[in-house]
Parts: structure tokens; sequence; C-alpha cells
């Protein structure tokens, strides 16, 4: 970033000083980072050489945010069923929060970073700043720290339980511009926790960027449903790593929907830090055009008796690409593992093309492990059926798309979430 | 006379990647509210010609000519068949796991209503549950997967479902019988029954193995296919007699050039 002076940039930010110490410490890191090349195994498949990093330009906080919602996010919001609480990020920055004032009663706390480091210092230390990034990710995730304006902390006190989801939204307002967000999730000891975040903007005449992190914390016997909606308009490529810890216990789910942009990565990683433990990891995808995605994940297995299953199915078309590369890794105490991995892809266009890179890495000799992964067209029968009864070869292609999708929305355990999740695809399928 | 609903003139067919005809000179007409019964030994080419009216893309017709309606039905692809009136209940339907019937049917409808002229969900669902009243079906079965786990009875029966709410013209059923216990065959040949008789004007194929269908669902003409071609047509007493007889009378008629 030529014109860019972090100092500058890091002096504006009104904050605690921990949190500008790591900032800092996050730039220098970011500073001598190499940029990932089409040379390494996970960014072989995925070219951000032409990303020009430079020309976008980090937002700036001094300007005064509207608190209103913002139409988009008004419309989702009215197709929505019930939620707990709302946090709204234009351009990379907090404009509004609010959370169900029972819940904030119960010490549930929804706050931004900014005022995390300030009220939870110790929570952010141990669960956000103490994330060590693979190699791979070490330059965007460096990035997304040292720019980062805006996130969230959602903090679910031993033994609260959110009925409903809390839907965050970020925005993109036009070309040019670089956010640098992070959702923190914190569920303690039996609590349970549900958040949506949907990414979302208009169709841009320039590139933006997306940088985004989460970390989602489950606490013994903690049940967390995690969701990433990803649609974005054109324009815009987006960058997410996800660090997830379950301890002793924990019901963990995680459910990746890439629909928009024009690139789109997802790193998702588990950690299984506690025996009982279970992670299951979910993604849809759905390209058209250009579009490319990427998922990387990693199912890592620290602790005996845990269990991971992850299901990532995607459907392509005109000449989208995508990959999956998925990791299942298992250390040499975790006996009793049980970890599977699944990844089916549906290419719809002789354009399109998909990846599928499955990989173990089991150290543990008493594991149940499996992995597999599809890549096929649309059934000739399936297909001939549907035209039979007067669908045109698009309505059909699409019908068996979301039937194609539904085994994974069925596994999301909250109606609400699914039917969100379910209208968005409705909505990119264009049944 | 109105025009009759379907005429099949020296149709002649083969599977696509082959050389021999299956169909060697087929000849049929259909008027609108007539059953014709099909009937015919095993290859004797009764399920390609239901494949070829519905325009399987895996046939190729060599010669002849198929009208619908008095159009020519062989250069419309199958969606614009099933859109035209066209509706072929299948021998094996295919399964569809993770799409509802009552989705499959919403998009099957809305795809004959045309843009901007689609069905609302509530409307729809009036119509699918005046539907599945009408057959005696319980409510739930709109929620399952099309086909999915079904037993055999099941597919026959959401075949006649779908042919009650897609309102054909011309319902061709490819040996809807077979494979069906006698209750299951009871319950379909029910479901046709109720169609003609709401729909004065539906015309049917009916396609079949076995006399025993015949007895349920009552047709106006017989016909005998054999080696590709129609050798024999009359009344239900022609069926009657290929029960008592057999088909090994026609031999002769059916080896004639």
């Amino acid at each position: 970033m030529t014109q860019f002076d972090f100092g500058v940039f890091a002096g504006g930010l009104s904050e605690p000083e921990t949190f500008t110490t790591h900032r800092a410490r996050a730039w220098e890191r970011y500073s001598d980072a190499p940029f990932p090349t089409k040379k390494s195994e996970e960014w072989r498949y995925t070219d951000i050489s032409k990303v020009d990093f430079d020309t976008f330009v980090a937002v700036t906080p001094t300007e005064a945010l509207d608190a209103n919602l913002p139409a988009d996010v008004q419309e989702v919001l009215d197709q929505s069923g019930e939620r707990s609480g709302i946090v709204v990020q234009r351009d990379g920055r907090v404009a509004h929060i609010e959370l169900d004032p029972k819940l904030a009663a119960a010490g549930v706390v929804l706050c931004s970073l900014q005022q995390a480091a300030a009220s939870h210092a110790e929570l952010l230390e141990r669960a956000l700043f103490a994330v060590t990034p693979t190699a791979a990710e070490e330059k965007l995730w460096t990035l997304h720290l040292a720019l980062l304006t805006g996130g969230y902390l959602l903090y679910v006190p031993k033994g609260v339980e959110l009925s409903a989801p809390i839907h965050s939204f970020r925005t993109i307002s036009g070309p040019g511009v670089l956010t640098a967000t992070h959702s923190l999730v914190y569920a303690e000891t039996g609590s349970k926790a549900a958040v949506i975040d949907e990414f979302l903007s208009p169709d841009l005449d320039g590139e933006a960027l997306s940088l985004h992190g989460a970390t989602i914390h489950g606490d013994a016997n903690a049940k967390i449903e995690y969701v990433a909606l990803q649609r974005y308009g054109r324009g815009v490529k987006h960058f997410s790593t996800q660090y997830i810890a379950a301890q002793r216990d924990a019901q963990l789910v995680t459910f990746n929907v890439a629909l928009g942009g024009d690139v789109s990565r997802s790193e998702v990683n588990s950690r299984l830090l506690g025996p009982g433990s279970n992670s299951e990891m979910l993604a849809l995808w759905f390209g058209d055009s250009k579009q490319h995605f990427d998922h990387q994940t990693l199912q890592h297995h620290a602790a005996p008796s845990a269990r991971s299953d992850l299901l990532f199915k995607g459907a392509l078309t005109d000449n989208a690409s995508s990959v999956f590369r998925g990791v299942i890794r298992v250390d040499v105490g975790a006996q009793l593992t049980d970890a599977y991995q699944t990844n089916r892809n549906l290419l719809l266009s002789k354009g399109s093309h998909a990846t599928a890179l499955p990989n173990l890495e089991i150290k543990a000799d008493d594991v149940r492990c499996s992995h597999g992964a599809t890549i096929g067209q649309v059934d000739d029968d399936q297909m001939f059926y549907l035209l039979s009864r007067g669908l045109t070869r698009q309505q059909a292609e699409r019908l068996l798309v979301f039937g194609f999708f539904d085994e994974v929305l069925g596994r999301m355990p909250m109606e609400g979430v699914r039917e969100r999740v379910r209208h968005a695809i409705e909505e990119k399928i264009g049944l | 006379m109105a025009q009759p609903l379907l005429v099949i003139r020296d149709l002649h067919a083969k599977v696509e990647d082959d050389d021999i005809d299956i169909l060697k000179g087929v000849d049929l007409v259909v008027e609108p509210g007539n059953v014709h019964a099909l009937m015919g030994p095993n290859g004797s080419g009764k399920s390609t010609l239901a494949k070829v009216i519905a325009g399987h893309p895996g046939y190729e017709v060599t010669s002849g000519e198929v009208l619908f309606q008095g159009e020519n039905l062989l250069e419309m692809e199958a969606d614009e068949r099933s859109r035209a009136g066209v509706f072929l209940a299948f021998q094996y339907p295919a399964e569809i796991p993770g799409v509802t019937i009552a989705n499959f049917l919403r998009t099957a409808v809305n795809a004959r209503a045309g843009k901007g002229e689609e069905t609302d969900v509530f409307a729809f669902q009036a119509t699918l549950a005046e539907k599945m009243a009408l057959l005696k079906m319980d409510d739930s079965f709109a929620t399952r997967y099309v086909n999915d786990g079904f037993s055999g009875g099941e597919k026959k029966r959401n075949e006649v479902l779908q042919m009650a709410v897609l309102e054909p013209a011309l319902a061709v059923m490819d040996e809807t019988d077979s494979g069906l216990d006698i209750d299951a065959l009871q319950i379909v040949s029910h479901g046709v029954n109720t169609l003609t008789k709401a729909d004065k004007d539906l015309g049917v194929l009916l396609i079949t193995h076995y006399k025993r269908i015949l007895n349920y669902v009552k047709p106006d003409f017989v016909h005998v296919m054999m080696n590709g071609r129609i050798v024999e047509s009359g009344g239900t007493e022609l069926a009657d007699k290929l029960e008592a007889q057999g088909y090994d009378w026609l031999q002769e008629a059916a080896a004639g050039v």
C-alpha cells in the first residue's frame, strides 16, 4: 500500500493500547510475509497475484456513520424470522448494534471489538490474538488484524441459551473499498449461541476487497451454530479465515455459503480440543459466469473421542470454477476419533471446472476416518423426467441443484437459520 | 368431427446409436376422450413408442410422422411437448432426492404459466390439495421427495397425481400396472378413471403387458403391437382373446410386411 501510512491510520483510531500493540505487531508481520503464490499447495488454484492491494483504501474511522439500517439490510430483516440481535457493519465499521434486552440482562455481550478490547481484554487475548495462522494464511490474516476497524464480540455466559440467531450484516458501498472485519463468538460452558454473518453489496463497477476473520469458541458442552452467508455483488473479492475451537462435549456447526463476489475463499479450521466434542462443517456454493470459489478446510483432532463431519457441496455453471482442499489431521493421542469429509460437485456446463483435493494425516491407530470427493454432471434420467413435465432445461437444472443442496440445508439445526439460507439460495439460483 | 388428438403415420424409430429400427411403421389415431389400450409381448416396441411420443433424446425417428392436435410433435422438444399437453406416465419414474413433490409440481405448473403469470404459493397449494383429495391421497405425500425411496405403487400413484395436476390432453401410460399388487393396481386404476371422468376430452394411450388392468380401466379400443407394428385392433373382446390364446395366433400377421 504505497499511499497508505499505517502510523497515521492507527493513530486515528481511538482504542485501548493493547489493541494498538497487537495491530502494530500484525502490520509488521504482514509487511514481512510474502504474498501467497500459486507455487504453494494452498494457493495453487486461486491466483491473487493480480489483486492490486495498493489500490485499495482501508476505511478510515473519522467520518460519522449513519446508524439507520441500510435499505438492503432492512429488506433481509423483513424477510427473516426471529432474531436475538443485530449487528450492522458498513464499509468495515460497526454502525449499529442491538441485542434483546433480556439476553443483555442475562449477561450476554454483543459489542464492537474496540469496546471488547476494554471490557473483555483477557478473552480477546486468549481467543483472538493468540491465534497462530497457518503459513498460507499469514499474509491475509495479519492484514485483516492490522486494518481491523470492524468486528464484534458475541459472548454468551455459562448456561445462557439464545433461541434465535444474532443476525449480522456487512455491507460494501462501492469500488475501491477494503474492509477488515472479525467475528468473535465465545460460548461459555453449557451455553447456546447462533449467528448469521451475512455479507452483501450491490454489483460494483470496480473491485472491492473484503477481509474477514472469525474465531468461534465453544467451551464445555456449549452449542454454537455459525453461518457465513456471502452474497456480495460482482466486483468483490472475499477472503475469510475461520478458527473454530471445540472443548469437551461442545457441539459446533459451521456453515459457509458462497453465492456472490468474483472470488471467494474461505479457510475453515476446526480444532477438536476436548473429548466428546463435535464439529459439523457444512458449505454450499453456486457459481455462475466466471466466479471462483475456494474452500480450504482442516479438521484437527487434538483430543480423543471427538467427532468431526464435513459436507461441502458446490454447483457450477457457465465458466465458474471451484476448488476444495480438505485435510483431516489426527494427533497421536487422539484415539477413537470419528472424522468424515465429503465434497460433492455438480457441473452444469462444459466451461465450469471443479477441483477436489481430500487429504488425511492420521497419527493415531484406533480411528474411524473417511473421505470422499465426487465431480459429476446432471443425471440424464432425472433431466428427462423433469423435461417431460414441462420444465425448461434451465428450470430443471436449477431444481436439481436445489435438490442437491437440500441434504446440507437439512443439517442446520435452527429453523430460522435454515430458512434464511434457503431463501438466499433460491434468490441466487432463480427458481 | 373434432380434430384427432394424436395421429401417428408409418412411424419408424430406433435407439439413437443403433442401426436397426425398433418401430417399423406404426399407425394409430387417438380421438379426444378415448382410451386406447396397447398390448403386446416384451420387446414388441410398446415402450419405445411411448418414449418417442414423449421426446426421449435416446431415440431417433427415422421416418413417418406424429401429429398432436394437428401440430408436428416431432419438431418439439420434450418440455415443449409436455407444455402442449402430452403426458408420459413413466414405467420407471426417476428418483429426485431433495426436491419435494410440491416444489416439483409448482415449478412444472409455473413452467406452463410463463413469465409473470406464475401461480402464487397459496393458490397452488389449494389446487394440489384438491387433486390429492380427488385421488384420495394423504396430504403428507406432497412433502416427500420425488419418488425417493417410494414403493412401486407409490411411484405410480405419484405419476397419476402429476397427471391430475398438469391436466394433459393426452396421457401415455407406460406399463403403469407392472409390478403392482392388486391393491395398488386398484388405487392407480381408480385414479385414471377419476381423471377420465373429470375431463371428458382426455385421451389415454394405456400401454400394458397384461389384461389385468383392463378389468378396472375400460378401453374403447385395444391394439396389439408385435415386431414394431400394430398388427391387430379391436374392442375389449380382443383383450379377452389375447388372455385366452396368447399372442401366437398373431405371429403370422407380425411377420408379414
